[in-house]
């Protein structure tokens, strides 16, 4: 083990012991034993928060269950009850389509997967759309027009607007959410020219409209910026997190630059990845080189790169002059050099919301090392709007607010909250006599409107739109509206047209504009595939015109970050209790946002870093921006700038849902911290502050406890995970190895090796594979695997698990299925972080299944440890024993209120997975590799083949699926040609914790890294694990 | 005079006493009225009782999520409480098979009391596992007996030997007992005057007369039964231990735990003895039976035991270092040094520490102070098993999983309401029953042995000590 | 207690002094050629069996036989169980796993030989028995206490009421009274 980590090590011991305990003995027993005697309301409080998360439903959850079925009187085609029927869709984020696959059992939606034949998907998805299934069925959504605060219909707001609008020369301002479909659009025109007194203003809170005026400035064009990572071997990243599901692309952008990490071979390349940014973002934990600059001194960066660059390549003169702290700094220089080096086979990018100045820098760069038309497109996007929305969103409010509107029209978007503080926007309404919204949920905004609309949720409503690379498709419903409610162009439709037209209608006429002929059949693939043209967009080719260094921004004082949360986004994920409880990527923070500062700041400001385990009350912070205050708990993250803290949007909220809202329902005696929902950052972004302000930062007295997942973050020196750098591999190949990391075999191997045998020496014969049966084994590639948590939200979802709220995640009772843990390396101040996946091991001599007085767990013959639920009596033997601690059990009966609370529990119902059993009360669960999958492949293939054994590939585990890294392999292991096998041959692969001889079927393919050498430090060489 | 001073060994019953005395002496305390104080001690007793009622019914209302446990910690309180009454539980049949089949006389003073302590302990233990099951409507499903799923207990588990060792346990614990108590409650029949005392003393009296042929088979079902009792008593902590041992965690997974269990076992056993004998012996006037001698001798036991348990500790660092494995290394300085070093350090001091002011003779014979020491060494017990269960599963192998378990008020109310079980158990045998072996310790009486007597005259004169005299060595 | 002749007799009982005298008595006892005679005392004493010259226990038998059902039995049970009736791989180990068998197949050992040595005691000395002649005479509540006592059935084939009574003063009871049947 390395002598660092070794160090680091000690020490934290020494601080677990220096007495901080009995403090937290004391403060932390009484509090404890208080909570519980008032354990009754406790729990209605975190049960009334699984009321909203249908993952928590299930038949099996009373102890016996009433439950009427009905048989089909008239047998509808197609459909055969317990067999599941796929459809095609796609889900509009920030107005970008993502091809999808409906899973629907009898006639109702219960999973999303990707949809293979759509660019943006490629058969996968990311956590917001795994969790769009539980946003359909949200009981909190809204469920009906409202018409100044009182329940209204459809009906009634068609007949209102038919007449409302019949005068053509009201003045209406329309706002919308970026809308990429071109019926919508197509609407929007119509309205435009219907109503002469009309504006039309699109708005996102984290759009990409810097990154089009950016644009603009270098290009002369409002174009979007398209990579493409496959061509690229250099990916610089200036705080743009394009691996997070928070990017309209990551899914195919994770794709593209996972494809280039895939090594099966000695001989093959890597792309390098340098990271610049202020917090820790996945695609930083994701890179070889990270540097940690304050989101105020990006621009200034920029510049010194394109400085630096300008003696190296040519088309960057206007920069030359530029001197500033990072000019000849040795990561620059070097990341110069390699730009330089790779002109035309490299990227570089910058989040959205930094300045148009500095895109336009960074435009500049990118067009002097031509990387356009290789590595990144520009693309001529037909919906953008013609102006800068930021500007026109801000002139449009105060001339709302001025009273030039008669009516106010909002398709989606939740202004009242995410809008600029300093816009008044709640205010400003008030300048118009009507204002109509339309909305999942009966949001901050809807309660300001005199017409809230329920908004149809994309599973019910049909639809179209291009994804982020200009895909065109078609949403297409899986079920009649839920309920009273209307999707974004019935909506248009009926104000602009003032008649009902069916979505349907819309979207079949958009479509048959586009094909002169042979429509019908067209139409019928279009909806067959869930893809019409793989690209829309037109690419337009262009060099960067002469642009000019970006004004700098730098802030000497402490500077606070705002960014859109891995979660809840801007807000509008918040009452979807599987995002809640999703542990963030690299915080393992679950049910909170938190102010994320370096141990260098935290000290500076007398805030302890040293961790130690159990519940941690984390102390508040007051954070300040220009007289608007927040109270903030703090947050040690390693590896984050210094001066420089990082809040999260969309939590903090009022009135949304059970699960959204700030409740304090779980606080308990002693201990009226424990609320959850966090805080509204909102009040101190302002359209001066957007990303970024000064901030005067002091610490309150008060503390507040968080609930993480993961309580200690250093891997004390063990070899659960292992890499090294490409380099070494290459010298190396089984680097990762038992024996190359202890420089000993595993303990009975020699032994073994004498006997002729290739598993360690045992008192037993052990019977591990029953002949003629497939052998189910998993491999995770770690080198893939970036951390973005979809697994475990697609495996939430397929295997009905519930979400438990903070108090129990607190506890430390999280259910998750799979989990992905998070280890910080090397030095304190900027650590590498690692991500590692981790199911149960399905080990061949589980050391669970021995334990069990009753054989509740027990092997099957395809060598997958099984649970058998009704079997279960709850001793929980089974998780001590398990070394990976990937056991979960029911403290309580979690399902069961979810069951007899909330107005409508059948609709909850509907989201279940049905060949699932939901767990009751007091017993195990865990990982079953999605057996419920595999025999419904084995079925077939036995119908098929006449062998229990399916092809390779048709067996996708729910985490594997969804991966958008592919980091994911399943299968049969006696299959010698099967995608895993070949995997599980690779020198790179390993078993955790091997020399314990309990056989994992699951192993892990170790890490690579491809730093630059000019940058390798010598501490890179503790890389061994 | 010699150089040689002869001490004799001091009687075990002090006083002069006859047979009638002693019978006196002891069923008194059943055939008198009821005293005040004993329903003054019964009140609180039960109170705790119904404590212990009322956790168990809220925990089966509401689900083990009432206790403190968490992911990596499946084991809390309810275990640690467990495994701490069985070893409680195990002095009174140790003290009364091992020292019976070693002929250690001495033991007739306390063995019923004993007896009696181990039954109720065990008693207490057994709410543990019971309670602790997250489905308890189906703990049925441990037993080997035939159910819908057609399915049997699975033989390999530790948990399941458990079940068959700690019930073994108390049956024969139980049947040693009753048998030990047959010819005291006859003589109760005899005593007692009032009808109802009469028929129920008779009724379990099973009609015994004291007749010597009976006396014959007793005797050798009594030395049967010690002889059976002996390895029981050893081989029940020992499998005890086996739910930790054969388990894979670091700490847990280690080969000194059986013995290491079992001397654990018998120190806080005689600690326990001695925490309610000093307080009976007063309260009922048995100094003369339960002497000082008694209480010295055990304190050695004690001390002796103590000491096996410290050297343990310490082989278990040592093997953990000469094993070379990183995970045993790290769970042995965590528990010194980590989040539960409180709790470690408790332990050293209370098991390792405290009984060695028992190379002081005057500390062993001083009632106040092995009173005190009594109560340290089991609190220390009780810290022993907390190590050993929380600090191994709260830190094992994946640092990721690593996390803090502390217990809520229901855990301790849990552990609180069974010491209300313990006492209402033993205040009621206390009264009802003879808390002395009438029969054995008038065996041991130098009256019972007819060789204390004359031949001819049939007179008793007590047996003079031979003092061997060294001869004189000539020059 | 007076001589109602209607009832008839049960035997003859004396107490003695001390254990020593008792043991003396039960050897005059035995001289006289008397076997259905029992000895009652409020704890065993020693050498009494020799002097009554009480053959071997057969206890030890009784209990040899348990041990061997406990032994057997738990060994057939786990074989039925997990070999025979419902096969499981747990943790790929054998079926029949028999290492993991010890514990339970002793504790079984051990719980059959205790129920046969304490049911086997009660057996041999023909207990439980409620009602017994001896309880009916007053001075016999001493057994259980301070009292020796030796008592000779009438049943015995040599039993003349006077003789017995005879033998029991030369040997020096301090008391004699005739038991009757009920």
């Amino acid at each position: 083990m390395s002598e660092l980590t070794q160090k680091t090590y000690w020490k934290s011991l020494n601080e677990l012991a220096q007495n901080k305990e009995y403090e937290k003995f004391v403060e932390r027993e009484f509090p404890e034993n208080a909570t519980e005697l008032s354990d009754g309301f406790s729990r209605k409080g975190f049960l009334r928060v699984m009321g909203a998360s249908i993952a928590l439903a299930g038949f099996a959850a009373c102890r016996r269950p009433v439950q009427k079925i009905l048989p089909y009187s008239k047998q509808p085609e197609d459909i055969v009850p317990g067999i599941p029927l796929f459809y095609a869709s796609a889900m509009p984020f920030q107005g970008n389509l993502t091809g999808l696959v409906v899973e629907n059992h009898e006639g109702r939606p219960t999973k999303v997967e990707g949809n293979d034949l759509h660019p943006a998907s490629g058969g996968n998805t990311n956590a917001y759309h795994q969790a769009s299934i539980l946003e359909m069925y949200d009981p909190d959504r809204s469920k009906y027009p409202v018409r100044n605060g009182a329940k209204s219909s459809t009906a009634d707001f068609h007949s209102f607007v038919a007449d409302y609008f019949a005068d053509t020369n009201k003045r209406v301002a329309f706002i919308s959410e970026a809308n990429s479909s071109p019926t919508y659009n197509g609407l929007k025109e119509e309205a435009l020219n219907r109503f002469d007194n009309a504006e039309w203003v699109t708005y996102e809170p984290f759009g990409e409209d810097n990154s089009i005026e950016g644009n603009n400035i270098a290009f002369g064009r409002r174009v979007r910026t398209h990579y493409n990572f496959t061509n690229a071997d250099i990916i610089v990243s200036l705080d743009d997190d394009f691996l997070a599901p928070t990017h309209p692309n990551n899914v195919e952008y994770a794709k593209q630059v996972t494809s280039r990490r895939k090594v099966t071979s000695q001989q093959d390349t890597m792309n390098r990845i340098y990271s610049v940014e202020n917090g820790f973002t996945i695609t930083g934990s994701y890179a070889d080189h990270r540097m940690r600059v304050k989101a105020s001194e990006m621009a200034d960066f920029a510049n010194a790169l394109a400085a630096t660059l300008s003696s190296r390549i040519s088309g960057l003169n206007s920069f030359s002059s530029v001197n500033n702290k990072f000019t000849g700094s040795e990561f620059i220089t070097v990341l110069a050099d390699d730009l330089a080096s790779n002109s035309g086979r490299s990227a570089v990018s910058l989040g959205f919301d930094y300045a148009p100045e500095v895109h336009a820098v960074v435009a500049a760069i990118n067009s002097a090392l031509d990387n356009y038309g290789t590595a990144i497109n520009l693309l001529q996007v037909p919906h953008f709007d013609n102006q800068n929305n930021k500007t026109a969103f801000a002139n449009l409010v105060s001339s709302i607010s001025d009273g030039n509107f008669d009516a106010v029209v909002m398709i989606g978007a939740n202004p009242a909250l995410t809008a600029p503080a300093d816009l008044n926007f709640t205010q400003a309404l008030s300048g118009a006599d009507e204002v109509f919204h339309l909305s999942t949920y009966n949001d901050e905004t809807a309660k300001t409107a005199s017409w809230h609309v329920a908004r149809s949720h994309y599973l019910e409503a049909w639809g179209d739109g291009y994804s982020f690379g200009g895909a065109r498709a078609v949403i297409q419903p899986q079920i009649q509206p839920l309920h009273d409610s209307l999707s974004e162009i019935e909506f248009l439709g009926a104000i602009t047209n003032a008649g009902k037209v069916s979505g349907y209608d819309m979207v079949r006429e958009t479509f048959s504009s586009f094909y002169s002929r042979n429509f019908e059949n067209r139409w019928l693939d279009i909806l067959h595939d869930g893809i019409d043209v793989t690209n829309g967009f037109s690419t337009v080719n262009r060099s960067a015109r002469n642009v000019s260094p970006a004004p700098s921004t730098a802030i000497n004082e402490i500077e606070v970050v705002i960014k859109p949360d891995n979660s809840v986004y801007d807000g509008r994920f918040a009452n979807l209790g599987w995002l809640q409880e999703l542990p963030d990527p690299i915080t393992k923070i679950t049910w909170d946002n938190v102010a994320l500062l370096s141990p260098a700041t935290a000290e500076s400001l007398g805030i302890g870093t040293e961790d130690y385990l159990g519940k941690a009350k984390q102390p508040v912070l007051n954070i300040a921006v220009n007289g608007t205050p927040i109270k903030l708990a703090a947050w040690v993250q390693p590896g984050h700038a210094d001066d420089s803290i990082t809040v999260h949007t969309g939590y903090g909220r009022e009135g949304i849902g059970r699960v959204a809202d700030v409740s304090s329902e779980s606080s308990q005696l002693f201990d009226p911290e424990t609320t959850s929902g966090g805080v509204n950052v909102y009040p101190i972004r302002t359209s001066s502050s957007m990303l970024f302000a000064q901030a005067g930062v002091s610490v309150t007295g008060e503390k507040y406890s968080i609930a993480c997942v993961q309580d200690h973050h250093s891997l004390e020196g063990r070899d659960m995970y292992r890499q090294a750098t490409l380099a070494k591999y290459k010298e190396k190949a089984d680097y990762a190895s038992f024996e190359s990391i202890h420089k000993y075999a595993v303990p009975g191997m020699k032994e073994a090796a004498e006997l002729g045998e290739d598993q360690p020496i045992s008192l037993f014969n052990e019977q591990t594979a029953v002949e003629g049966e497939p052998q189910w084994g998993m491999a995770i590639d770690l080198n893939a695997c970036f951390g973005c948590g979809v697994c475990i939200i697609a495996c939430q979802s397929e295997n009905n698990i519930p979400v438990i709220g903070k108090r129990e995640v607190e506890r430390g009772r999280e259910l998750h299925w799979i989990r992905n843990d998070r280890y910080y390396m090397g030095d304190k101040e900027n650590p590498q972080a690692v991500h590692q996946p981790v199911p149960c091991m399905h080990c061949e001599l589980a050391p669970c299944e021995q334990v069990c007085p009753v054989a509740a767990t027990t092997h099957s013959d395809d060598g997958m440890n099984q649970m058998t639920y009704n079997r279960c009596i709850g001793t929980r033997y089974c998780a001590n024993n398990c070394p990976f601690k990937v056991r979960r059990f029911n403290f309580f009966n979690y399902p069961k209120e979810y069951l007899t609370s909330g107005e409508d529990p059948d609709i909850i119902q509907m989201a279940m997975n049905p060949e699932v059993t939901v767990r009751f009360r007091g017993v195990m669960e865990k990982c079953t590799y999605c057996v419920q999958r595999v025999n419904r492949e084995k079925i077939s293939a036995k119908i098929e083949t006449g062998s229990p054994k399916p092809a390779d590939g048709t067996v996708q585990t729910a985490c594997q699926q969804a991966c958008p890294a592919d980091a994911i392999y399943f299968g049969d292991l006696t299959d010698e040609n099967s995608e895993v096998t070949k995997m599980k041959r690779n020198e790179r692969n390993y078993l955790m914790l091997e020399e314990l001889n309990v056989r994992p079927r699951t192993s892990y393919i170790a890490k690579l890294t491809n730093p630059n050498p000019a940058l390798v430090k010598e501490t890179n060489e503790e890389y061994a694990h | 005079m010699s150089k040689y001073e002869y001490i004799p060994e001091p009687a075990l019953v002090k006083g002069n006493h006859d047979f009638a005395s002693i019978t006196k002496l002891v069923t008194d305390v059943n055939l008198r009225p009821t005293p005040r104080n004993w329903y003054l001690a019964m009140l609180p007793a039960n109170a705790l009782l119904g404590l212990l009622l009322v956790s168990i019914g809220y925990l089966i209302w509401e689900g083990t999520g009432v206790w403190g446990l968490n992911n990596p910690v499946g084991w809390g309180w309810a275990i640690i409480n467990f495994v701490w009454w069985v070893g409680i539980g195990h002095a009174g049949t140790l003290i009364s098979a091992i020292l019976f089949l070693f002929r250690q006389d001495w033991r007739t003073a306390i063995n019923r009391f004993a007896e009696a302590m181990t039954i109720f302990a065990v008693m207490c233990a057994g709410v543990f596992p019971a309670i602790h099951v997250g489905r308890i409507w189906v703990i049925y499903w441990v037993f080997p007996v035939p159910n819908q799923m057609a399915m049997w207990p699975n033989f390999n588990s530790p948990l399941l030997w458990d079940v068959f060792a700690v019930s073994t346990y108390f049956t024969v614990s139980l049947l040693f007992w009753y048998v030990g108590l047959v010819p005291d409650l006859a003589t109760l029949r005899d005593k007692a005057t009032d009808k109802i005392r009469k028929v129920a003393y008779g009724l379990f009296a099973l009609g015994w007369t004291g007749s010597s042929r009976a006396w014959w088979n007793y005797e050798k079902a009594y030395m049967i039964l010690a002889g059976l009792a002996t390895p029981l008593v050893l081989s029940v902590h020992t499998i005890v231990s086996f739910d930790f041992a054969v388990s894979m965690i670091p700490g847990w997974h280690t080969t000194i735990f059986p013995p290491y269990f079992v001397a654990g076992a018998i120190f806080s056993g005689f600690a326990m003895v001695l925490t309610l004998m000093i307080v009976a012996r007063k309260i009922y006037g048995m100094k003369d039976i339960m002497t000082d001698d008694h209480m010295e001798k055990m304190n050695i036991i004690i001390m002796v035991t103590g000491s096996m348990v410290g050297f343990a500790y310490m082989m278990e660092f040592f093997i953990a270092w000469y094993s070379g494995v990183e995970y045993e290394k790290a769970i042995f300085m965590l528990r010194a040094t980590g989040p539960y070093a409180w709790a470690y350090w408790i332990m050293m001091f209370c098991n390792v520490i405290s009984p060695q002011v028992f190379w002081f003779k005057k500390l062993r014979r001083s009632v106040g102070f092995t009173f005190f020491i009594s109560i340290v060494v089991n609190i220390g017990m009780w810290f022993e098993r907390f190590v050993i269960t929380v600090t191994s599963l709260s830190t094992d192998y994946l640092p990721s999983s690593w996390d803090y378990y502390s217990p809520t008020a229901w855990d301790v109310l849990t552990y609180v309401g069974t010491f209300g079980l313990f006492f209402t158990m033993f205040l009621l045998f206390l009264r009802f029953l003879p808390m002395i072996a009438i029969a054995e310790v008038k065996l041991v009486m130098p009256q019972g042995d007819p060789h204390n007597y004359d031949d001819e005259t049939q007179e008793y004169h007590p047996h003079v000590e031979e003092v061997p005299q060294p001869k004189a060595v000539k020059a | 207690m007076s001589t109602t002749e209607s009832k008839n007799l049960y035997g003859i009982l004396a107490e003695f002094k001390n254990p020593k005298a008792l043991v003396d008595a039960s050897a005059k006892v035995v001289e006289a050629g008397y076997d259905k005679f029992d000895t009652y005392t409020p704890f065993p004493v020693h050498g009494i069996d020799k002097a009554m010259n009480l053959p071997k226990s057969k206890l030890g038998y009784i209990v040899f036989g348990h041990a061997l059902l406990g032994f057997s039995g738990a060994i057939a049970m786990m074989y039925f169980m997990s070999v025979i009736d419902y096969q499981i791989n747990i943790s790929g180990k054998p079926f029949f796993n028999a290492p993991a068998w010890v514990p339970i197949t002793f504790e079984l050992t051990v719980l059959l030989s205790a129920f046969g040595a304490v049911f086997g005691m009660f057996f041999l000395n023909g207990l439980p028995k409620l009602s017994n002649p001896l309880f009916e005479v007053e001075r016999f509540k001493k057994a259980t206490d301070d009292g020796f006592f030796v008592c000779i059935e009438a049943k015995d084939s040599k039993f003349q009421a006077d003789l017995v009574r005879q033998l029991f003063e030369e040997a020096g009871a301090t008391h004699i009274e005739e038991v009757y049947e009920q």
